[in-house]
């Protein structure tokens, strides 16, 4: 079956597949690709012969004193692992087989909940269809999923046919910790007053410049300066900024993570109020741009 | 609030949440499950729980960055995964299942299995008649090897019918073989028959139609080269749970082909979904009848058990098929 796989892309761009829950948050999941899943199914392949090598092992041996239970037994354990090991593994183990559990996927109903055994029986009877068209006899189960690769392609949120009828999808789940400061902030001066207008950016743009300061060391020099630039123009086209120009066109970067510190002041007040939008960043360097009233 | 102070104020609350999620994700189990009866426990995991579903919806609304939302978002699917696990399955729901579940899903889509009885039995005894009247037509359709090989199990000595079908020798171990064989094979028929319907039916109603003409091409061989006798008493027991099995996985598959064609005022995704949760139930069920099927006819078919006793048996089999999949949580229709 691996006849396929050099061919098969992983996804470049993250798709996302979003659900509401009962407590009325709109959740975010992130599809889990062809490539990943084609790494899970190795996985779980490696795994299943493995199972039935170490099932011929064990036969051979009880096969010394009777010989047919050992024969009836390799049959029953050949049956269920074509055709029980995804089923059991994603029914009863939260929607996880070791293969998925090692790439970080897993099957969940496209609802957002944990599937329960009859899903997971619905879209692992349909593998069968999926994996056409077959290497060998398709009773060997060497199948190169040419039809669920289509499908996945067709569907657009990643579905071979089992997911379809079974309303599941396969996410990818990672782990992320919790956000930090960019160091650097707490050492940028903020921007002299009297070169400023009376405009506020607004949090969305002040979040966006953090992100931004955040992932800055995946980019060379140059180019998170030229990327930053078109947002610097802006801010300081906005914000009616008189300071020197250099400022803008040359180090964009450092400008725009000033404004931050500007209006994202560091040391954060200790009010709880919790007032709107704008006047949020407005605690108390913010005051003389005309936001006095808020406070 | 901005977002410095939100996170400093609230990141102790995640972290605690996100070690009670490790800890209950390292052992598999829901919060009801790791501390049955510790009302306090639960009550403190949804508590924590949709807190952090606050925050999630606070940081959305305020546009806190992607990276905020980000750790939230994967916080709260590993919380939603957790609290919202599908029910555990217990020996209870199996056995609702077999009493009345599997009967009243097949009474619900008992059109389906009577399309698929058609499709199924229609070829198979038209074959069989065919075949019956001229047994050399038998070859055109099953491969010689096998024919011959059958042929071979069902000959009758003359006169001492029903006690001779094997060499007694190595009756017991080749028995044993032929019920994983039978469970093997027979299961994965049915099960692909189910899965085949996906392709709008037509894979489902081959699968019938292959197996009906097969079956009925080798039964008319054996009846019209007179080895009727061993034949027929040996299939009658497990037949009635063997083919009606298959009937009904052929049924299920085409639960999921109709669906797909008319999917009435539903899209035609939604039918399949839907349709394909009874779907299934009748594919396990068919499953769970094979087994039984396959145990029967390794065991009990080929034991050597007078012609009269057998034919009753599996006259009873029949009966008792019919009476299961037709009576068996009637109780519960009604009610519903």
């Amino acid at each position: 079956m691996t006849s396929a796989s050099p061919i098969i892309p992983v996804a470049q761009t993250t798709l996302d597949h979003v659900v509401v829950t009962p407590e009325n948050v709109v959740l975010t999941f992130q599809l889990a690709g062809p490539g990943s899943r084609l790494g899970a199914f190795l996985i779980d392949l490696v795994i299943r012969m493995g199972l039935f090598g170490a099932a011929v092992l064990i036969s051979s041996t009880v096969g010394l004193f009777v010989i047919s239970l050992s024969v009836a037994g390799l049959l029953v354990v050949y049956f269920a692992l074509d055709w029980l090991y995804f089923t059991v593994c994603e029914g009863f183990l939260g929607g996880q087989t070791p293969g998925k559990r090692m790439f970080g996927l897993r099957v969940i109903h496209e609802a957002g909940y944990p599937i329960s055994g009859w899903e997971a029986g619905v879209r692992n009877f349909v593998r069968a269809m999926d994996a056409a068209p077959y290497l060998a006899g398709g009773n060997l189960g060497l199948g190169v999923y040419g039809v669920g690769w289509l499908a996945m392609l067709a569907t657009g949120n990643f579905r071979r046919l089992g997911d379809l009828a079974g309303q599941t999808i396969v996410i990818q789940e990672r782990r992320v910790t919790v956000p930090r400061e960019p160091v650097i902030l707490s050492k940028i001066e903020p921007l002299p007053r009297q070169d400023l207008g009376r405009w506020i950016p607004p949090v969305t743009t002040l979040a966006l410049i953090e992100e931004f300061l955040e992932r800055r060391l995946v980019l060379d020099y140059e180019r998170g300066h030229s990327l930053c630039r078109s947002l610097a123009r802006v801010l300081a086209q906005r914000l009616e900024y008189k300071g020197p120009k250099e400022l803008v066109e040359r180090y964009p970067m450092a400008f725009v993570a000033r404004v931050y510190a500007t209006f994202h002041p560091v040391e954060a007040g200790e009010d709880w109020r919790d007032s709107e939008t704008s006047a949020d960043v407005g605690t108390p360097r913010s005051a003389p741009l005309g936001l006095g009233g808020s406070r | 609030m901005n977002k410095r102070q939100f996170v400093a104020r609230r990141e102790a609350d995640w972290k605690r949440f996100e070690a009670l999620l490790e800890r209950f994700q390292q052992r598999g189990r829901t919060p009801v499950e790791e501390a049955p009866g510790d009302e306090d426990a639960v009550g403190q995991f949804s508590r924590m729980f949709r807190e952090v579903c606050q925050d999630l919806s606070l940081a959305q609304s305020r546009g806190w960055g992607r990276s905020l939302t980000k750790y939230l978002n994967d916080l709260v699917t590993r919380g939603h995964n957790t609290f919202y696990r599908a029910p555990p399955a217990r020996l209870q729901g199996l056995k609702d299942f077999v009493v009345s579940g599997f009967p009243r899903v097949f009474r619900r889509n008992l059109w389906y299995f009577i399309t698929a009885c058609l499709l199924f039995f229609g070829p198979l005894a038209v074959t069989w008649v065919l075949v019956q009247r001229e047994p050399d037509l038998a070859r055109r359709v099953v491969p010689i090897q096998q024919l011959e090989q059958a042929a071979e199990s069902y000959e009758s000595s003359p006169g001492t019918a029903g006690s001779s079908w094997r060499k007694p020798r190595d009756d017991s171990g080749e028995r044993i073989i032929m019920a994983g064989f039978y469970t093997q094979h027979n299961i994965s028929i049915a099960f692909d028959c189910f899965g085949r319907g996906i392709l709008l039916g037509v894979g489902t109603a081959y699968t019938l139609l292959y197996n009906g003409i097969a079956i009925g091409a080798i039964a008319g061989y054996l009846v019209g080269t007179n080895r009727h006798a061993k034949f027929l008493t040996f299939v009658i027991s497990h037949g009635a749970f063997e083919l009606v099995a298959i009937a009904i996985a052929g049924g299920a598959g085409l639960v999921l082909g109709h669906a797909l064609l008319h999917p009435g005022r539903r899209s035609r995704l939604e039918a399949l979904a839907e349709r394909g949760r009874e779907a299934i139930q009748l594919a396990a069920g068919a499953g769970g009848m094979l087994l039984i099927a396959a145990m029967i006819e390794a065991f009990w078919s080929p034991a050597d058990i007078p012609d009269l006793l057998k034919v009753t048996v599996g006259i009873l089999m029949w009966i008792l098929v019919g009476v299961y999949l037709s009576l068996s949580g009637r109780w519960e229709d009604r009610a519903s």
